[in-house]
C-alpha cells in the first residue's frame, strides 16, 4: 500500500488532507569515506568531503536534535529522518536534495566525479533502501560547469523510479538563461524531469558572489542569498528559456518568497517597454513564472505583521507557484505546523500538497 | 501551584542540566553558577525543544568592530533556529519584553516528605524542587 492511500483518511500536523510534500530535505553522508567508495582513482583517496571555505553558520549549521541517537552526522540516518520529519509532521514525499557542493571545484572533472558519486549514493542509500513507502524522491546533482557531463548524468539516472528531478547550485558563473546550459534543459525534458535550484556555492571556489564582492558575515551572504535567484529567474524568462523548453519545469529552493511580486511587477513594466529587445517573449514575463516556475517556501519571510505576509502572498499568487520546504536538517528548519501565519484553506492545501503533487507528477 | 521534587543536588552540578515531565509539560531545570532556574522546552518561536540547546555566553551590545563576550553560561540558544534567551527570566537577547519563554521557581529544599522516598537524602545533598 502506498503512503499516499495510507493518509488519505487523516489530517496531518499541518492540517493538509493527503499529506505534505516537503521539496527540500537534505540527506548528509555518514562520512566522506560513504561517498568516495563510488569514485574511481585519483579522485577517491583525493575526496576528504569538501563543502564552503568560508561563510558557515557560526551558531550551528543544522538542528542539534537532528542528530541520530546511535551517532553519525545530523540528517545521516534514514529511520531517524523519517521519525523527526516524515512521521512527525505526515510527509507523503520528501524530495532528497544533498549538499554535494560539487560546483565549487575548478576542477571539472573533480566536480565531476563529486556528482556522479553523490548520485550513486543517494539511490542506493535513500531511493533503492530504506524506501519501502516510496516517500523519498531523489534529485540527480549536475555540476553545471561542465554541461556535457551532466547531460550523461542525467541520462544515467533519468529512468529510476524515484528520480524525479535534476539539481544544481545558484552558484554559478553565468546566469541560468544563458545558452551553454541548454544542453541539460534538453536533457531534464527529454526525460521528463524537473529542475530544482538551490543556494549555498553563491561566491565559493569559482562562482560569483551575486553581491558587488564578498560581504562580511554570514548573515550578509545568507540574507543576500535571493539575489542569485533573483539574477537565474530573470535571465530565464528574459532569454527565453521557456520559450525554447516548453515544457521544461524549474522549482527554486531556499532563496525565500517574499521578492517574487515586486520583482514581477518590475519585470512585466518594463517589458511593456522592452519588449522589442526580447521579442520572443510573447506574454509578459510573470506569465511564463506562473506556468513554468515554483518557489520553495522555506526560509519564510516573517513580518511581525502577519497581514503584511499574506498580502505579500496574495500578490504572488502563492495558491500556485509556492510548494512547502522545510529545509530539513539545516538550522533555518521551516516546522509545517509553526512557520506559516493561518492562510486559506485553499491557499494552504495548494502550498502543503496541491501544487507540489502536479508539479511532480504525484498522485493524490 | 505544584511542588516537584525533580533531581537530588549532587546530580545537577553547575553548567548541568535536567528535562523532566512535570503535569503533562516538558521542563528544563539548569543550574547556573549553582543557582537554579527552570524553563518551558518549547520554544516560543516554532515549537522546538529549546532546553535541548547549548548553554552558553552572549555578545553583548557594543560598538561595530568590538566584540564583548559576556555572561557565559547563562543564555541558552535553540537547537533550530539559534534564538537566544537568558536563562535565569527566560527573555529573549533580542526582544525581552515581547518575545520570552514560561520560567519557573525552582528552589533547594532539604525537608522530609512522602516523595523523598524516591530520592534518598543525605545532609549535604538537598532537593532541587520545581514549582509549577
Amino acid at each position: 500500500m502506498s503512503t499516499v492511500e495510507n493518509l488519505q483518511d487523516v489530517e496531518n500536523a499541518a492540517g493538509v488532507r493527503h499529506g505534505i510534500v516537503d521539496v527540500d530535505v537534505h540527506p548528509v553522508p555518514r562520512s566522506p569515506g560513504e561517498i568516495s567508495q563510488y569514485m574511481q582513482m585519483p579522485f577517491r583517496d583525493r575526496y576528504q568531503g569538501e563543502r564552503r571555505s568560508m561563510f558557515n553558520n557560526p551558531v550551528h549549521g543544522s538542528r542539534l536534535d537532528s542528530v541520530p541517537p546511535g551517532g553519525g552526522p545530523k540528517g545521516s540516518d534514514p529511520d531517524f529522518l523519517r521519525r523527526q520529519l516524515i512521521d512527525e509532521y505526515g510527509v507523503a514525499y520528501a524530495i532528497m536534495l544533498p549538499r554535494t557542493f560539487c560546483n565549487i571545484q575548478p576542477d571539472p572533472d573533480y566536480g565531476n566525479a563529486i556528482a556522479a558519486a553523490f548520485n550513486q549514493w543517494l539511490v542506493e542509500n535513500w531511493l533503492d533502501q530504506n524506501n519501502d513507502d516510496g516517500a523519498f524522491k531523489g534529485c540527480i546533482t549536475i555540476n553545471h560547469h561542465d554541461p556535457q557531463h551532466a547531460v550523461r548524468e542525467i541520462e544515467r539516472w533519468a529512468g529510476h523510479p524515484h528520480i524525479v528531478q535534476v539539481a544544481t547550485d545558484s552558484g554559478a558563473r553565468a546566469p541560468f538563461g544563458q545558452r551553454q546550459y541548454y544542453p541539460i534543459y534538453e536533457a531534464i525534458v527529454r526525460n521528463g524531469l524537473r529542475l530544482g535550484i538551490h543556494p549555498g556555492t553563491d561566491g565559493m571556489g569559482i562562482n560569483h558572489q551575486p553581491t558587488p564582492g564578498y560581504p562580511t558575515h554570514y548573515i550578509e551572504w545568507h540574507s543576500t542569498m535571493s539575489l542569485a535567484f533573483q539574477a537565474h529567474l530573470v535571465s530565464m524568462v528574459t532569454e527565453g528559456v521557456f520559450e525554447r523548453f516548453p515544457e521544461l519545469k524549474v522549482v527554486m529552493v531556499e532563496g525565500g518568497v517574499a521578492w517574487l511580486a515586486p520583482m514581477l511587477w518590475r519585470l512585466d513594466s518594463y517589458w511593456k517597454a522592452l519588449r522589442s529587445e526580447v521579442p520572443w517573449l510573447t506574454r509578459p514575463p510573470s506569465e511564463y513564472v506562473r506556468d513554468h516556475v515554483r518557489l520553495g517556501t522555506q526560509p519564510l519571510e516573517r513580518p511581525d505583521s502577519d497581514k503584511d505576509l499574506v498580502n505579500l502572498l496574495e500578490a504572488m499568487d502563492a495558491e500556485t507557484v509556492l510548494m512547502f520546504s522545510s529545509d530539513y536538517p539545516h538550522w533555518d528548519f521551516d516546522s509545517p505546523t509553526r512557520a506559516f501565519p493561518k492562510l486559506r484553506d485553499e491557499m494552504r492545501d495548494a502550498i502543503f500538497s496541491g501544487n507540489a503533487r502536479a508539479f511532480y507528477g504525484f498522485p493524490g | 501551584m505544584g511542588r516537584h521534587v525533580v533531581a537530588r543536588v549532587s546530580e545537577l552540578p553547575p553548567g548541568e542540566r535536567k528535562i523532566v515531565e512535570v503535569e503533562g509539560r516538558s521542563i528544563g531545570v539548569f543550574n547556573v553558577h549553582g543557582d537554579y532556574y527552570a524553563l518551558r522546552n518549547i520554544c516560543p518561536h516554532q515549537g522546538a525543544p529549546l532546553c535541548l540547546g547549548d548553554v552558553m555566553g552572549t555578545a553583548a551590545p557594543s560598538r561595530p568592530g568590538e566584540y564583548l563576550w559576556e555572561r557565559e553560561g547563562e543564555i541558552l540558544r535553540c537547537p533550530w533556529h539559534g534564538w537566544e534567551f537568558d536563562l535565569k527570566t527566560g527573555r529573549s537577547i533580542f526582544n525581552p519584553h515581547k518575545m520570552r519563554v514560561r520560567s519557573y521557581e525552582v528552589s533547594v529544599d532539604s525537608e522530609q516528605d512522602e516523595s523523598v522516598e524516591t530520592y534518598p537524602l543525605s545532609v549535604e545533598d538537598g532537593l532541587v524542587v520545581l514549582h509549577t
